[in-house]
């Protein structure tokens, strides 16, 4: 199933399926790019950013911007 | 040949697909404490235990144990007396005035000053200021901060507060150079480059030199208010969250960016890199501080000779008294603060006002100008334009924090 | 050689790297964006001092803030420069794509995978020697924070050359497309 990146749940995990062209280069640049597995691991309330792990490593991503991350999610 | 991105991708993937091997990880207690740290309903009082703990040991260290465990007990226990015992001229002279003791009158009659905050010459005041008071303030704020740097804190923090700070249009890194200002405001400046947007930088640039007190000043105010400074710390952040509100509905240049940072494994700090980062910052500042502070001292004692701080003070007096609410001898004060603001809220402490009123002067002293250090790197940052901004947003500022403390003064009845 | 560069994402190991090297005092921090400003130093190389220089992070050529800007263009003023590029050996995915973007540069480069003890207990094996061989450049593991494989860098340096980007498609296996895309 496919959901946006500020869509995923809380430990939900998946595999990076489309990164919009926008922030494509640059969030490559810090490791998440297409095709890579990408695990939720926490949501700030009130519209507050995401931090998920990309190969280890995590990275902080507002809410605005994950909602141009497309992630087939793992069942 | 330079490839595109997406196959420059392709031969990283191609790359790393021969030569790294990724085995199976177990997470470990630095994975958990990540966790811990970083998830709200933990994170949050987490976030409030470690500030908290910050200021406290701020406090113990710096206040208790070496200024007033210590360094009081030197300065006015031995040192003033000393000097004014061996230094020549005496009380009445101008040279000795400016170097050891101004003195005061009681009852008609000039007598000396017992404390280091009174004498107000060069090598008291000005020497315990700097090394009595500022110096443990310094050296225990960098130490915290260095053991929150080398963990790997302050992105965890940044991701905390990230919502709030989104809310005026900057993010969460905007952390990193506030809490770089409140040890010193220049570095902190400096650290704005790494904000994306013009706007940004020119917001941070502004809300640093207009709210955030540095390490020197807060070590001083903590010394002489403080049962106040928390009143003093509320002001200057609702200010810092509702200037930055406004400014980032007035100032050009859209929306600010959204988050978008690394967030690094937490490590073991070393006592090794600490102690060294310590020692350069804590070098940094004695470099220029001291000075500073010393020249601010024979600064401020020549326009009090020269009668020239009587012209300045009865210029201002009707600006200070009616608009603002405190005497007109905190011009003094004030024109020092554009060198040094530790000196500045010490001189404070001689003149004769009600408890609320030094509330107000100290408050004033944070928002009415940057220092000149700190001046001098905004110029550099930002373009004409910007700087103007800048100026015009601490005038605005000035005055109606000035007069709102005013009002609620008056209705409170504190003079 | 009149001078060398530290180059690499933030948050590396660059400036204790850069420390280490010239005995110099830059600040060392972890959290990306310590080091807003370049550093310089100096190193001695064969009996002659060489300027080194700290350059702030940048996660690749194409700058996003000032600090990235001032990184780009200390590159791109030091025409001659070798430039030591820093990767985290626990992500060299992204550091090698800012490796290649420099190497297509022209500059002569060598790699430094800092952070090996990380990589290790993370149990992620890098093959050095392989990688070095593909990229036709030196590649030196090394802990920047114990001092571990600085000595091999210093020795190595002068091993850096130019390359060619072809030559690098050329030497490494696997299909064109790639895995993704
Ligand atoms: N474990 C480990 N930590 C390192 C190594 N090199 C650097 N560090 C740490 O990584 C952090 C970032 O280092 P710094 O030099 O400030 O990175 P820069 O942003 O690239 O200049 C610091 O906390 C260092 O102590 C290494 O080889 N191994
Ligand atoms: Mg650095």
């Amino acid at each position: 199933m496919d959901k946006k990146l500020s869509e995923m749940r809380y430990e939900e995990e998946g595999r990076i399926k489309k990164i919009e062209e926008s922030l494509r280069a640059q969030i490559a640049g810090m490791g998440i790019r297409e095709g890579k597995d990408i695990k939720m691991m926490t949501k700030q309330p009130i519209k507050g950013p995401v931090v998920v792990s990309v190969d280890r490593s995590n990275t902080s991503i507002g809410l605005g911007l994950a909602d141009k991350i497309i992630v087939e999610v793992k069942r | 040949m330079e490839l595109t991105v997406d196959r420059r991708w392709d031969l990283v993937d191609r790359i790393a697909k021969e030569t790294v091997e990724v085995g199976v990880y177990r997470p470990s207690l630095k994975d958990a404490l990540a966790d811990v740290t970083v998830r709200p309903a933990t994170g949050i009082p987490v976030a409030i235990a470690v500030i908290y703990g910050f200021w406290m040991f701020f406090c113990e260290f710096a206040g208790t144990l070496f200024t007033d465990g210590f360094f009081v007990k030197i300065f006015d226990g031995h040192w003033l007396p000393w000097l004014q015992e061996v230094f020549p001229f005496g009380l009445g002279n101008w040279f000795y005035e400016l170097m050891v003791d101004a003195g005061h009158m009681e009852n008609g009659v000039l007598v000396a000053s017992d404390n280091c905050f009174e004498a107000f010459g060069v090598l008291t005041s000005g020497l315990f200021i700097a090394i009595g008071v500022v110096l443990p303030a310094i050296i225990a704020f960098y130490l915290i901060l260095g053991l929150l740097e080398d963990m790997g804190y302050l992105p965890r923090l940044a991701v905390l507060v990230d919502t709030v700070l989104h809310k005026i249009g900057l993010h969460g890194y905007a952390i990193v150079p506030t809490f770089l200002s409140l040890g010193c405001n220049v570095p902190g400046v400096s650290a704005t480059r790494s904000l994306e947007t013009r706007k940004q930088r020119f917001m941070m640039i502004t809300l640093l030199g207009v709210f955030i007190p540095c390490g020197a000043q807060i070590g001083m105010m903590q010394d002489l208010i403080p049962a106040q400074i928390g009143w003093v710390f509320l002001t200057l952040l609702v200010g810092y969250l509702g200037v930055g509100w406004i400014l980032n509905k007035v100032w050009p240049g859209g929306e600010s960016p959204e988050i978008l940072m690394d967030v690094p494994p937490y490590q073991m700090p070393t006592w090794g890199n600490i102690g060294r980062k310590l020692w350069i910052r804590v070098s940094g500042f004695f470099k220029v501080a001291v000075p500073f502070v010393l020249l601010g001292c024979v600064i401020v004692g020549i326009l009090y000779l020269t009668g020239a701080m009587d012209h300045i003070a009865n210029a201002l007096e009707p600006l200070l008294t009616n608009v603002f609410g405190v005497p007109s001898d905190t011009v003094a004060p004030l024109v020092a603060g554009f060198l040094r603001k530790d000196l500045a809220v010490g001189m404070l402490e001689p003149i004769e006002m009600t408890t609320f009123q030094l509330f107000t002067s100290v408050v004033l002293l944070c928002i009415y100008f940057p220092c000149l250090a700190t001046f001098a790197l905004m110029i550099k940052e930002l373009n004409w334009k910007e700087i103007l901004g800048c100026l015009a947003t601490l005038v605005v500022v000035v005055f109606i924090f000035g007069g709102i403390l005013h009002g609620i003064g008056t209705i409170g009845g504190w003079y | 050689m009149n001078k060398i560069l530290l180059m690499g994402q933030p948050n590396v190991g660059k400036s204790v790297l850069f420390n280490r090297l010239a005995g110099a005092r830059a600040i060392e921090s972890n959290y990306p964006g310590t080091t807003v400003d370049y550093t310089k130093g100096h190193l001695m190389l064969d009996g002659k001092s060489v300027e080194i220089i700290d350059v702030p992070g940048t996660f690749s050529l194409d700058p996003k803030d000032r600090a990235e800007e001032v990184a780009v263009k200390m590159l791109e003023g030091e025409k001659d420069a070798v430039v030591v590029c820093v990767i985290d050996a626990s992500k060299v995915e992204r550091g090698l794509y800012l490796t290649l973007e420099v190497i297509e540069k022209g500059y002569p480069v060598i790699v430094a995978l800092n952070m090996w003890d990380v990589a290790k207990g993370g149990n992620i094996k890098i093959n050095a020697p392989r990688l070095e061989q593909i990229l036709g450049v030196p590649v030196v593991p090394t802990v920047a924070t114990r001092g571990e494989g600085l000595r091999e860098l210093v020795v190595r340096i002068r091993e850096a050359e130019p390359v060619e980007i072809e030559e690098i498609l050329n030497s490494v296996g696997g299909n064109r497309s790639g895995t993704y895309s």
